[in-house]
């Protein structure tokens, strides 16, 4: 089976210390059945027997011996059993472990593609309660299989060895109740699907309302997002009680089969003694152990109420466990060469979900020099550079860095040469310094500082009142845009790479700080070709060249003056963006 | 700033006490009902249950020796009756508890997503959100069977245990005594052990919390992650996270097995003592066989319960540690709210007066001192000025996100402070730098704005802002599914669909934060002139390092040092040849 194989997989590593817990399981229930005969022999010999009197006074060391002996007993058998579910917790625990890390390496290992169509609260659903369902499965549900089995079948071997008869008649119970547990499993596992599916719906409802707390509150949304969220908890706590009526509906034939074991037990049993088949002794062992029998089979509801919750989990955690992403960093670079920076564009049309994006694109970068991309919103831009790092392949043509296509690169030292400071910028509830530091985190603090002040961030920085230290929220809350995306322009920085991809990275920043910026990025004393995507004409007009994007093409490529010569887009723009301030193309061209 | 990040653990200094527990029974009072119904069902199907073992007996001692065959079958049937009577009550029970278990945690949920909504940016601002949403959904979901059947349980068992020590003492009491002289060591054992466990347990929910934080931020941070090839170290930073969860849990149930352990030998000890005390100290002369023999089976009855009851608490201490972080957000202060006699704002007409405004995040550091404006009704403002002068403040505090520290600030004539909270927002739009998409279609995220608007309304907002043309692009049109993190939309396009969304709520008073800064410059242009015609007759506050977009408003302030620095229209700041001047033409533009 799929499952018992994908958990036997998983345990790598604690498999010995799972099987000697199952082998302890088995001897733990086992001495759970031979317990009460200790107690049983002290009652016979010195309480309800007919020499009690004479052996109380005669055989005091026996009786000594026999209650040291129950104690000895006991504390051997509750031992084991507390050593053996410590096993049982270290060897889940292992595993979730296990396989906790190997999902968050998958996860981290997905392309953008997958990130486009999954939404967080799904994938943190399975980090959370799939994931503990596996532990439980392990951990528990396991166990009590095993353990109820022992008990059962030492049982079964047990009356088997008594009476023949009288346990055949013991056995006609059970398949009435394997029916039964047959039934309630196929009819429970589509709800358990289903309540999955609405813990996912709530987690992600939730998980986007604290992202967008601040939307929600712009809007004075509260009671809408109540709402929403009550909907969804309306939903997932209905989802949990069907599943548990359902396990209601087939609970009571379940329980009393289990009992009916007893009555099976009085009324054949006790016809046997009438008759003389068994002997009143016989009757009595039989009664001593009879919960052997019901106590098992009680358990397999709550057993397969678990295994169909397992189930559904785990059918959400394989989806990921063997997601396969189309572009794989397999983190193999064993030498990390520094690229030239040499950039090159062949040819290159890309799609995303069949809608063209970018069409015919080419265009080559020299080591060391600087490209603007301007064009409208949606224009492609920003799908353009992502295909540098390889964030998505080309769907036609080829990029090329240092001469080789990308697709040839090591990933790792890929995007090791690259340095990005993304539009929408996240950072990390880490301090600033931590931030700025990502992609080196062994950078000592005065480089960290030299970063800072190239991004025209150390000032505002200093000012806070932990300064480097102080911790920022995720996203980078608690700052201005302009902040963050002066935070992020120094954690591209850092990465001191021979490539540097700017996208739109001084779009909240004021004009003056931008400056400075655009001084320090002529100045890096490091090689580097720079691509930046900007807006605004003062940002791109120091570029050695600048591209203009339109729906997926080049339509523009030049000079800032070639451009304003040309009086195309550019030169629209630049119009727009200078009136009122006097200043004239002409006067600059 | 933030507080706490993904690897600090959160600390609760308030000592272990039953407050927790006090606080639970809110919920669960409202369950009184039905939770009464349950306990009855549940003591009368125990009650049933009870009488298989002595009709069981009686079989054994009158029937079978007197070869009855007929009145064992009727004995039989009885029994079976009893089964399945106690068997179809105690179903009845578990559908009743059902309801309720779901009940009082759904309750427990909305309530704490209230209160969420309610809190000021500075408690999102202040955590990892990960950490908030473990607490709204898992720790939740851990609670419900504690506080539903876990109750009615201990009170069970509770009773169950002082019947059959009353049985107990009604048949010996001396052996009685000895079977009770394990109750000292067992709660000399709990009194040991709960501090450490509660502690214990405390650190599993801080180790989790700390480490679905990072989990959560790495989703969402992912493509910094790949771009910075940071996945080594980041999986380094996960298994350490992963390594303090799984060391805690482990210690926990080092602790938490301790307790059937002890609880399983004392039984033993005390059945043993039993035999010794009746057999050896006392004889025969004190003590006949038949009450010893009853006693040693007392004694494993009356112990039974004490294992259940301590396997409850052993849930109760895990429960507290949950319930803990539930009511601590739940106490979270809310700062900003409607003062107590709150007035509905009426309909805006949009004159806005800063009346000696100060303000500050963290006493003491004051962003803004004694800041004056007075801006008339339909008049559009622009901010301007240095990265971190002030200007998102000035905005917020308009909106209420923040209380004023000094001063007031007045609508209309009316102080926001006393006005209510969502009178006020509703009539605002406010756009912010960060445009958050939510998962859902394109015109969902649009009517996000007006929840009543129609399609029609949407389409036209969207083409106001340019955002119709892209969007009927996609292959679904408005109905294109989006979500947060998507590359499905470009930035620009994010901003449209926000800067949509605002224009749909029709605000009175209108406020962009750096809403147009992805936005090219000629669809930014094309987009002016609708909003021109729409800005027409209201207020509106407009940062932006653009020129082209600050340059057609009515005014210009200039905020720099804690206040404005310069304010006019472009022309007369322009004239001026101050700090405005300074800003827009002190650029070398030669290439």
């Amino acid at each position: 089976m799929f499952q018992l194989k994908w958990l036997w997989h998983n345990l790598r590593g604690d498999r010995t210390r799972y099987i000697l817990a199952l082998c302890l399981s088995v001897v733990g229930s086992s001495l759970t059945i031979i317990n009460p005969y200790i107690g049983q022999r002290i009652v016979d010999t010195f309480i309800s027997g007919d020499d009690a009197l004479r052996n109380l006074t005669e055989e005091r060391s026996l009786l000594i011996g026999l209650c040291l002996g129950m104690i000895g007993f006991s504390l051997l058998r509750t031992g084991l059993a507390y050593f053996t579910t410590l096993l049982y917790e270290r060897a889940s625990q292992n595993m979730l472990y296990r396989v906790r890390i190997y999902l968050y390496n998958k996860i981290q290992g997905q392309d953008m593609h997958y990130y486009d169509h999954n939404r967080t609260g799904d994938l943190m659903t399975k980090m959370t309660g799939d994931l503990d369902m596996v532990r439980h499965t392990m951990a528990w549900i396991i166990k009590t299989i095993i353990e109820s089995l022992t008990v059962f079948a030492a049982a079964v071997v047990y009356f088997f060895y008594i009476d023949v008869a009288l346990t055949w008649w013991l056995l006609l119970l059970s398949p009435p109740i394997f029916i039964v547990a047959f039934l309630f499993a196929r009819r429970v596992r589509p709800m358990y699907t289903d309540l999955r599916e609405r813990l996912s719906q709530l987690n992600t409802t939730t998980q986007e309302n604290i992202a967008g707390n601040r939307v929600v509150k712009a809007f004075a949304r509260e009671e809408f997002e109540v709402q929403k969220f009550t909907e969804k908890n309306v939903n997932y706590s209905k989802a949990n009680k069907a599943a548990a009526m359902v396990w209601l509906d087939y609970f009571p034939y379940l329980e009393t089969f289990a009992q009916g074991f007893n009555v099976i037990l009085m009324l054949a049993g006790g016809l046997f003694v009438m008759n003389g088949r068994i002997t009143f002794g016989e009757f009595s062992a039989f009664s001593a152990l009879i919960w052997g029998l019901s106590n098992p089979m009680r358990n397999i509801g709550i057993i397969i109420n678990d295994i169909q919750r397992f189930f559904a989990s785990l059918t959400k955690i394989v989806e990921i466990y063997y997601a396969h992403p189309q572009i794989v960093n397999e983190h193999n670079a064993a030498v990390k060469r520094r690229y030239e920076g040499r950039i090159q564009f062949d040819n290159v049309s890309f799609k995303y979900d069949n809608a063209t994006v970018l069409e015919d694109i080419s265009f080559t970068v020299e080591p060391g020099e600087t490209i603007a991309i301007m064009g409208a919103t949606g224009s492609g831009k920003t799908t353009l550079i992502n295909l540098i790092p390889r964030f998505y392949d080309v769907t036609k043509g080829r990029v090329l860095v240092d001469g080789t296509d990308v697709r040839k690169l090591e990933l790792d030292e890929l995007r090791g040469n690259i340095g990005v400071a993304t539009q929408d910028v996240l950072l990390f509830s880490d301090t600033i310094d931590g931030n700025i530091a990502y992609g080196d985190p062994e950078m000592p603090e005065d480089e960290v500082e030299k970063f800072a002040r190239l991004a025209a961030a150390h000032d505002f920085i200093r000012k806070m009142p932990e300064g480097y230290n102080t911790i920022v929220g995720e996203r980078g809350v608690g700052l201005s845009g302009g902040q963050k995306q002066r935070i992020a322009l120094a954690r591209a920085m850092a990465v001191q790479p021979p490539i540097l991809i700017l996208d739109d990275t001084t779009s909240a920043v004021d004009l003056e700080t931008e400056e400075h910026i655009q001084k320090s990025l002529r100045e890096l004393d490091y090689s580097c070709t720079k691509i930046i995507i900007a807006q605004r004409v003062s940002t791109t007009a120091q570029a050695d060249r600048i591209l203009i994007l339109d729906n997926g093409r080049v339509i523009e490529e030049g000079t800032h003056q070639e451009l304003l010569a040309r009086r195309g887009y550019y030169y629209e723009v630049f119009m727009l963006q200078n009136e009122g301030i006097g200043r004239q193309a002409t006067a600059l061209g | 700033m933030a507080r706490n990040k993904f690897d600090i653990d959160e600390n609760l200094e308030s000592p272990f006490d039953i407050k927790h527990f006090r606080r639970a029974l809110v919920y669960i009072k409202k369950q009184k009902t039905p939770m009464i119904v349950a306990f009855v069902l549940s003591a009368l199907s125990a009650g049933i249950a009870l009488s298989a073992p002595l009709i069981m007996q009686h079989v054994v001692d009158v029937t079978i020796p007197a070869k009855e065959a007929w009145p064992l079958v009727g004995w039989s049937a009885l029994m079976l009756a009893t089964i399945v009577v106690s068997v179809i009550l105690a179903t009845i029970r578990s559908r009743i508890m059902t309801r309720v278990g779901q009940d009082i945690i759904f309750d427990i949920r909305t309530d704490l997503f209230k209160h969420l909504q309610e809190l000021p940016f500075q408690y999102y601002d202040d955590r990892p959100q990960g950490k908030i949403l473990i607490r709204v959904v898992n720790y939740v979901n851990s609670v419900s069977d504690v506080l539903s059947n876990g109750i009615i349980n201990f009170i069970l068992e509770i009773l169950n245990l002082l019947f059959i020590g009353a049985f107990m003492f009604a048949v010996d009491a001396k052996l009685s005594l000895v079977i009770l002289a394990g109750l000292p060591v067992f709660f000399a054992v709990m009194m040991l052990l709960k501090t450490r466990q509660r502690r214990a347990w405390q650190a599993v929910s801080n180790k989790s919390s700390n480490l679905n934080a990072y989990m959560q931020e790495s989703i969402s941070g992912i493509r910094v992650t790949q771009i910075f090839t940071r996945e080594e170290r980041n999986a380094g930073i996960f298994t350490r996270l992963a390594t303090n969860y799984r060391r805690e849990w482990m210690k926990t149930m080092y602790l938490n097995f301790l307790i059937p352990f002890s609880v399983d030998n004392l039984t033993t000890l005390v059945t043993t003592a039993i035999y010794f005390v009746g057999l050896l100290a006392m004889g025969p002369a004190e003590v006949t066989f038949g009450v010893i023999l009853a006693m040693s089976s007392y004694a494993a009855r009356f112990w039974q319960p004490i294992l259940n009851l301590s396997n409850l608490y052993n849930s109760f201490i895990n429960a507290v540690a949950y319930l803990e972080r539930i009511f601590e957000t739940l106490d979270e202060p809310v700062t900003v709210s409607d003062v107590p006699n709150a007035r509905e704002l009426p309909p805006i007409q949009g004159r806005i007066t800063f009346d000696d405004v100060t303000f500050a995040y963290d006493p003491g550091h004051n962003v803004l001192e004694h800041l004056n404006i007075d801006v008339k009704a339909g008049e559009s403002i622009a901010l301007v000025g240095p990265t971190g002068a002030g200007k998102t403040t000035v905005v917020n505090l308009i909106s209420r996100f923040y209380n004023v520290t000094g001063g007031r600030i007045l609508i209309d004539g009316h102080d926001i402070a006393e006005a209510k909270l969502k009178s006020l927002r509703s009539q605002m739009g406010i756009m912010l730098q960060d445009s958050f998409i939510f998962s859902g279609t394109i015109m969902d995220n649009i009517r996000y704005g007006r929840l009543d608007a129609t399609d029609e309304e949407v389409v036209a907002a969207a083409k106001i802002v340019c955002a119709d043309e892209f969007i009927r692009e996609f292959e679904n049109g408005y109905m294109t599914e989006v979500n947060e993190r998507g590359s499905k939309l470009s930035q620009g396009q994010r901003q449209l669909i926000s800067f949509a969304r605002t224009l749909l709520a029709n605000p009175r008073i209108l406020i962009l934060d750096e809403a147009t800064s992805s936005i090219d410059a000629r669809t930014e242009r094309l987009l002016q002139k609708g909003l021109n015609e729409l800005l027409k007759g209201r207020t509106s506050f407009i940062i932006a390092h653009r020129l082209s977009t600050v340059k057609n408003c009515d005014r210009i302030l200039y905020v720099a040092d804690k206040g404005i620095a310069e304010a006019g229209s472009h022309d007369e700041l322009m004239a001026r040849r101050g700090r405005y001047y300074h800003l827009y033409t002190a650029q070398k533009m030669e290439a």
